[in-house]
């Protein structure tokens, strides 16, 4: 039977490393995959994920129980990762934002949906568009991709996602909104899906 | 529908997350707004496939070194030693607070070999040489024994030879 986290966790606070590296295995895809959603870059993801669980280490004493272990640590992992994209955007200059403006504006909503058929979970094209989610998060800016894996990912509520980005719940919803506009804008384009040319989005807010 | 600007933004709330004077009003706006409901039913379509879509970029990635290179990167000050080496380790700490002890059992194999040694010497499997008046001595005394019908007689010689 697994040991649960908590158990691994008292053993490695008493200095048995076995379980302390048990929770490394455990946990190192989840939060690479966690890193990987906000940084986008597979090698930043990587030490973004090294340095979590070194954080951890450093602060195996500090959890307290009051959230599981595993958000805990997602928690860790998408605060280096904001860290990681503000330190790589301030020496790059460039937060990249590639979604066809025209693709989110045309009034293409329901596209998808209708593609995905009735039973999205066993769609043929969703498979096909799970295997591009990565590449679309690429292509969109640094603020949309940390919200949509916070929240998609790692599961924050609006308050939630309030406190951890420092930024109203207003904001969190408009942002939240566009964001997955551009996503769903990106993955019709993969899925060969033109928006209708008959319907027009009168939901545009201020914030993108 | 001029309100969707307002409704839109309600449209990916869970359960509990608004208001529910909110959630009445949303509710209501879904009612009359077909452009909503088709950004809802896009929203729904596509749940879970951001998480799906990293977790399969993930699952390609070679994990093999993932844990060594973190546990690598710990100071091995920070873990206990395991049972075995542990054992060990409170063996040393004795003898350091027994440094008598310590050096006894130090010495032991060489003392017990330096004993062994004497052992041998003292108790003539040594050569010859090394005690050439013994053997001098026991071929003067050495008794003669003559066979006969009755049985062997030792004779003893006395100190002059005869």
């Amino acid at each position: 039977m697994e040991v649960d986290d908590l158990a691994l966790l008292e053993k490695a606070r008493a200095g048995d490393a076995e379980s302390f590296r048990a929770l490394v295995v455990r946990y190192q895809r989840k939060v690479f995959a966690v890193a990987l959603g906000i940084v986008k870059d597979q090698d930043l993801a990587w030490d973004v994920a090294q340095d979590t669980f070194l954080r951890l280490h450093q602060h195996l004493h500090d959890f307290k129980g009051e959230s599981a272990f595993s958000t805990w640590l997602f928690r860790i992992a998408t605060h280096l990762s904001i860290d990681a994209v503000r330190r790589e955007r301030s020496s790059k200059k460039e937060d990249l934002d590639t979604v066809d403006e025209a693709l989110v504006s045309e009034g293409a909503d329901g596209i998808l949906a209708t593609a995905l058929g009735s039973n999205p979970q066993e769609s043929v094209l969703r498979k096909e568009l799970v295997g591009k989610m990565t590449e679309a998060l690429g292509k969109l800016p640094a603020a949309h991709r940390a919200i949509l894996v916070l929240r998609e990912v790692e599961g924050l509520s609006y308050e939630e996602l309030s406190e951890r980005l420092g930024v109203p719940k207003g904001t969190v919803m408009s942002r939240l909104f566009h964001a997955r506009k551009k996503m769903q804008a990106l993955l019709r384009g993969y899925a060969g899906l033109a928006p209708s040319p008959g319907r027009t989005a009168e939901s545009e807010g201020s914030e993108s | 529908m001029k309100d969707c600007g307002v409704f839109a933004h309600l449209l990916g709330a869970r359960a509990g997350e608004l208001e529910p004077e909110e959630e009445a009003r949303l509710a209501a706006h879904l009612g009359e707004c077909e452009a909503c409901r088709a950004r809802l039913a896009d929203d729904r379509s596509t749940e879970g496939m951001l998480a799906e879509g990293l977790a399969e970029a993930a699952a390609r990635r070679d994990f093999t070194h993932f844990a060594d290179e973190v546990m690598a990167r710990i100071p091995a000050r920070a873990w206990k030693e395991p049972e075995h080496r542990g054992g060990l380790r409170a063996l040393k700490a004795f003898l350091g607070r027994h440094k008598v002890l310590a050096v006894a059992s130090a010495l032991a194999p060489a003392l017990a070999a330096a004993a062994l040694y004497l052992f041998i010497g003292r108790s003539g499997v040594a050569p010859e040489a090394e005690e050439p008046g013994v053997e001098v001595v026991s071929e003067t005394l050495s008794p003669t024994v003559l066979d006969t019908s009755d049985g062997p007689i030792i004779l003893v010689n006395d100190a002059d030879g005869t």
